[in-house]
């Protein structure tokens, strides 16, 4: 079976799981008034408007001159379990970040639940269609200002800039979960075709908007296995991807039938206080390109670093504030970004090749469903900044600041 | 340096806001606070850890296989604060965590929300395989009491 076709298998097992729902839902409104007491079906939503305003770059559209709006999340999850073993779930998604993210309602996830075995000591179940890909902590629900620590995520891992590619993916997921007096293990496996039809993977592969060849989804790997301590105070976790990229040349294309692999690992570990929170996140994130031709940019393959320590402290009922520093290397052999300046003969800085942020941030719950947030970051470097807000990445401002307002409500 | 300043003022103001809205506003609970089921449940008792997967939205059924149906106050409200803590060892941010990362994950269902213990109570009643908790002095014979070991 051809990559695009699996895809397009799963896009569609997506989509009917959506409209499965609202039908059974439809449905069992008229025939079965009494099961409308048990709530089979569930719809939740959110909507969130944020300001983010910078001194220098350009981040979640031209935040550089008077702030940019351009920063914009709507969210409609609903789930139907006709079954405790059956579950369909599906979310759609409109997101407005800059360039990047320019729009549109997208189907964030859409997929079925077949839960096997559930007894008080383990649960094992398989998913089908299309899946958020489980990385790290943030990464299943990266998208939903309640459940982010801050307005933006930290940067290093979960970078906006190319965002599609570890996103969701179309296939298949085993998932287990054992339970126990010391504590839960929950492991997820998945094999499945990631999202690379953005402009933002675009750029990030293929260094240009302007090829005239496609990009190709091709079969890839993802996993992660979470330990929470029964008490939910001490939660570690190991996330792994393997994620590949094709490439169709176009007609008289410079670039060959190449390939790009994508292979993070990240290593999570959080506790949980009443006051406090502390989460910190490593990861090592391995890319290469291979077969693209003789440019020696795409004959490469180099290994970047990312790690953020991060503290949230409960002060008053309803009240957070959150510290943090996050550091990411492009490239964890050249974390100065020297070797890349020499490299591009001084045309792009060397700080395009880091980014160090300090973050402070203050967030209030007004209601639990109305959250005001509120956030200042430091930056030293620019290697997270995205080429479509900043055209220009020969000429980004070193040092800067970012200041970000967001609004969210949910239902 | 003058974006840092208004970034300031503006914490500084929030600050005090606080502490005039709030001042005085907590609230104290004397009651005490019991896990109740529908009378159809047969189990007297729960372990502490399975209590746990049940209002951690994991465990989907009972052993007899009818679905496990959930029911909590509002987050903000104390008695499910005392109830979290007491009975679950949990914080209450805890749980609305991991229910909001299944929730917008897709891979759970979040609890039913009452906002009231009257509510609660006829719900429960009402619903088969339906699980809550009620003050003490809130428990009547239409639903049952579960007792948590340690």
């Amino acid at each position: 079976m051809s990559n695009s076709r699996f895809s397009t298998i799963a896009f569609f097992l997506g989509s009917s799981a959506l409209s499965l729902i609202f039908l059974a839902r439809s449905v069992l409104a008229e025939e079965l008034p009494k099961l409308q007491n048990l709530d089979l079906f569930k719809l939740n939503g959110f909507l969130s408007q944020g300001y983010i305003k910078t001194n220098k770059n350009n981040f979640f559209g031209h935040s550089n001159d008077s702030g940019s709006l351009d920063f914009r999340e709507i969210g409609l999850t609903a789930s139907l379990r006709p079954s405790p073993k059956l579950q369909l779930s599906g979310q759609l998604l409109h997101r407005r970040a800059g360039e990047g993210s320019n729009g549109g309602i997208h189907i964030d996830f859409g997929f079925l639940d077949y839960n096997f075995a559930n007894t008080p000591a383990a649960e094992i179940g398989i998913r089908l269609g299309r899946m958020k890909n489980p990385f790290g902590f943030y990464n299943d629900t990266r998208d939903v200002p309640f459940t982010r620590p801050s307005i933006l995520l930290p940067q290093s891992i979960y970078f906006d800039r190319t965002r599609n590619l570890a996103l969701a993916s179309d296939g298949i997921q085993v998932y287990g979960e054992s339970r126990a007096d010391w504590g839960n293990i929950t492991v997820q496996f998945g094999a499945a075709f990631p999202q690379v039809d953005g402009r933002d993977t675009e750029i990030s592969v293929l260094r240009s908007l302007q090829r005239r060849g496609d990009l190709k989804t091709k079969l890839s790997y993802i996993g992660r296995i979470l330990y929470e301590q029964a008490d939910g105070k001490l939660r570690l976790a190991i996330s792994g991807a393997q994620a590949n990229v094709g490439y169709s040349p176009g007609y008289n294309d410079i670039l060959l039938n190449g390939s790009f692999r994508f292979s993070p690992l990240i290593l999570s570990a959080q506790y949980n206080a009443e006051r406090w929170s502390i989460t910190s996140e490593y990861a090592l994130r391995h890319l290469s390109w291979k077969d693209f031709g003789n440019d020696a940019a795409f004959q490469q393959s180099f290994t970047g670093e990312s790690f953020y320590l991060q503290g949230v402290y409960r002060f008053y009922p309803n009240w957070e504030a959150v510290l943090r520093y996050d550091l990411l290397f492009t490239n964890r052999k050249d974390r100065s970004g020297k070797k890349f300046a020499a490299s591009t003969g001084y045309l792009y800085p060397a700080h395009n090749q880091y980014a160090k942020d300090l973050t402070i941030g203050l967030r209030w719950n007004i209601t639990p469903a109305i959250m005001l947030s509120t956030e200042y970051h430091r930056i030293n470097g620019t290697a997270w900044l995205s080429p479509l807000d900043n055209p220009d990445m020969s000429h980004t401002g070193k040092n800067w600041n970012l200041f970000a307002v967001q609004a969210s409500y949910r239902f | 340096m003058g974006f840092l300043g208004y970034w300031f003022r503006g914490i500084f103001f929030l600050t005090l806001l606080v502490t005039f809205s709030f001042a005085g506003n907590a609230q104290s609970f004397n009651d005490s606070v019991e896990v109740i089921t529908h009378p159809g449940i047969n189990s007297n008792y729960l372990s502490k850890n399975l209590l746990r997967s049940i209002f951690g939205m994991r465990l989907r059924a009972w052993q007899n296989g009818l679905p496990v149906r959930v029911f909590v106050l509002p987050d903000d409200a104390p008695l499910h604060s005392v109830f979290t803590k007491q009975k679950l060892n949990l914080f209450p941010y805890q749980l609305r965590s991991a229910w909001d990362r299944m929730v917008y994950s897709g891979t759970g269902q979040a609890p039913f929300v009452v906002h009231t213990e009257e509510e609660m109570r006829a719900r429960i009643a009402s619903t088969p395989g339906a699980i809550g908790y009620l003050s003490g002095s809130m428990i009547n014979d239409s639903v049952q009491v579960v007792h948590i070991d340690e």
